[in-house]
């Protein structure tokens, strides 16, 4: 199992390494870069070719690839991601605050999903074939045909409407006033957590029914042991390890909803952030994001193997 | 996910007279109504979008300022925007853009991904390992994340979009029909081909590609709803479709949000329009998986 951790842990670093070749060459091969994309929005097209070669010098973009690609991962590798060269503002710090605003709105749409689903799938699961089941999976149908920045939009107007109210639109830090925070975050959780739920319920639905039907089950039913005992100590316990996987593969759509229902609440996270570097050509910055999402995401991939093991002694890696 | 006796059966049964035909589409609508309700959302959709020019009450693109966003009545059914453009006929136009997009890149993307892997199966070795490493690659960015790279680089309008849309989806498709071809590649009829001295590239297309087409249609069908939701995405986002177009995730960006408490039929319907179409496709692609490969039957 060490074994296996450890290897893992090594292929990691090939991919992420060609994560950052990727991204690296995808930026460069963008027309325009970030001196460009500042003198026009500034509207001064008339910015004289000398000026902007002394500007790229300063970013260094005028050095060979091979350099800037080699002065970038120098830096990673200290944890160092350099400078934005939009803003000229150190990346750590641009980013600090917005990746716990986008963390905490992974984690409680996580949590939303997973609440959602282990019940409802269980309750599908358990009335199989009746209206209770057909009415879960037309609920987890549609979850994964809503759009999540639609339902967002909805729900905003919906409080709009009948409650007259709107969430806070300033990011408040949970530590300082909890109450604020999640006023504030709950809604897009819900919104994402909600498509995010869709698959992971009907997967706990179908691994339920697969469970029910094992000798263990009839066994533990004939003893005549209480059925919510069985339900839980026996049938989910089982049942929640292809949910598990589920809930980790399906972390990339979460990110992918976060881009988009920050935009729809206002928020400040990693998301926009994205969107923002993207267009204004900021090269070290979008690097930088790009890396973070693809070494989340790969983490998680590895952590949900790993705990797919963990959870089932009888899978055994080599 | 080898191909199943059922499934050649039903594409023996497909490729039959017309007669045959029928009598497979009332079988698939007998067993399988959700399937047959998402097929009907499909060819609803579909002819909505090919009679645009008929259906549409207004021109997508005709501004109206005397009627800026005036509420549904019996002249604009579903409203009007901010440019006093009619929403019902946006919608009708944007099914368009929706359908083009949406099997424009599944098709794209899914057909890209079937090629490589078959191939890399067919090749095995050193190159499977270097292609499954680079899939893996592309694979660890956030599909939305890397649309939005394409997009930055081609820059936006529809068919860079559907470029975009497509790429993502190449490396997950790659994976899935790899994993048929390896079985696939182990059949005498194989060994049979290469004995005979065919090329490499006639044994890939001609005999391996068309041994995958179960995955490879389950994959295709299951891109579908996502490639129109993440066309909707990027509109949305303003790195998609570009105004005037007509396009759902396009009519939901800007005035839809800032308008939502005074005009909300433009924030309700064009989502409406995105949510039917996705779920039509999902219910068809889930029930045509089911019908396809019986062994994915219980996910």
């Amino acid at each position: 199992m060490l074994y296996y951790i450890f290897k893992r842990l090594l292929l990691m670093i090939p991919t992420l390494l060609g994560v950052a070749v990727l991204i690296f060459l995808l930026l460069r091969v963008v027309p325009g870069d970030v001196v460009e994309a500042r003198y026009l929005t500034q509207g001064s097209q008339f910015q004289s070719q000398n000026l902007m070669d002394l500007e790229r010098k300063k970013l260094g973009l005028d050095q060979p690839m091979w350099k800037q690609f080699t002065g970038w991962m120098g830096g990673v590798l200290r944890l160092d991601f350099g400078l934005s060269m939009w803003t000229g503002a150190p990346i750590t710090e641009e980013i600090k605050l917005r990746f716990a605003l986008s963390l905490q709105l992974a984690i409680m749409a996580t949590v939303v999903a997973t609440l959602l689903a282990i019940p409802l799938g269980i309750i599908a699961a358990i009335k199989q074939d009746t209206w209770v089941d057909y009415a879960v999976r037309v609920f987890s149908i549609a979850g994964l045909a809503i759009p999540s920045f639609w339902l967002g939009i909805l729900m905003i107007l919906a409080m709009l409407i009948i409650f007259k109210w709107l969430p806070p639109m300033v990011y408040t830090p949970f530590w300082i006033n909890p109450w604020d925070n999640l006023a504030q975050l709950i809604w897009p959780a819900l919104a994402v957590g909600y498509r995010y739920s869709a698959v992971a319920t009907r997967m706990m639905r179908s691994a339920m029914l697969e469970v029910l039907r094992e000798d263990y089950i009839r066994t533990a039913r004939a003893k005549g042991l209480w059925l919510k005992l069985i339900l839980v100590r026996h049938a989910m316990k089982n049942a929640m390890l292809p949910v598990i996987t589920v809930v980790g593969l399906e972390f990339a759509f979460l990110m992918s909803g976060l881009v988009v229902t920050e935009q729809v609440f206002n928020l400040n996270g990693l998301g926009l952030l994205f969107v923002e570097a993207i267009s204004h050509r900021d090269y070290t910055l979008t690097q930088a994001l790009v890396l973070i999402a693809a070494s989340v995401f790969i983490f998680v991939n590895f952590a949900t193997d790993i705990a797919y093991a963990w959870l089932d002694p009888r899978i055994r890696y080599r | 996910m080898a191909v199943t006796k059922e499934s050649l059966d039903d594409l023996a049964r497909s490729a039959k007279p017309r007669a045959r035909w029928l009598q497979a589409v009332l079988d698939f609508t007998w067993q399988r109504p959700i399937g047959a309700l998402g097929a009907f959302i499909i060819l609803f959709m579909s002819l909505v979008a090919l009679g645009a020019n008929w259906l549409a009450p207004f021109d997508a693109l005709t501004t109206d300022y005397a009627a800026m966003l005036s509420g549904p009545d019996g002249k604009h059914w579903l409203g009007t925007d901010a440019y006093g453009r009619d929403v019902m006929s946006r919608i009708i136009y944007g099914s368009r853009t929706a359908l083009i997009v949406g099997i424009g890149a599944s098709f794209i993307g899914a057909t890209l991904g079937a090629l490589i892997g078959v191939a890399s199966a067919y090749f095995g070795g050193r190159i499977d390992m270097v292609v499954q490493r680079i899939m893996d690659v592309v694979i660890s960015f956030p599909l939305i994340i890397l649309a939005l790279a394409v997009v930055a680089i081609l820059g936006t309008g529809v068919f860079n979009v559907i470029l975009a849309i497509a790429v993502p989806m190449i490396p997950r498709c790659a994976r899935v029909v790899r994993s048929s071809a390896l079985s696939v590649r182990e059949m005498p009829y194989v060994d049979a081909a290469r004995a005979a001295g065919f090329r490499d590239s006639r044994i890939v297309l001609r005999h391996m590609l068309p041994n995958v087409m179960a995955p490879y249609l389950i994959m295709l069908t299951a891109f579908l709803g996502q490639a129109i939701l993440l066309e909707a995405s990027l509109s949305f986002l303003g790195l998609g479709v570009q105004e005037p177009v007509a396009a759902w995730g396009l009519m939901l960006r800007g005035a839809a949000v800032e308008f939502a408490e005074t005009a909300p039929w433009m924030a309700i319907f064009p989502g409406l329009a995105i949510t039917l179409a996705v779920f039509g496709f999902n219910l068809f692609g889930d029930s045509l998986r089911d019908a396809l490969d019986p062994r994915l039957r219980t996910q």
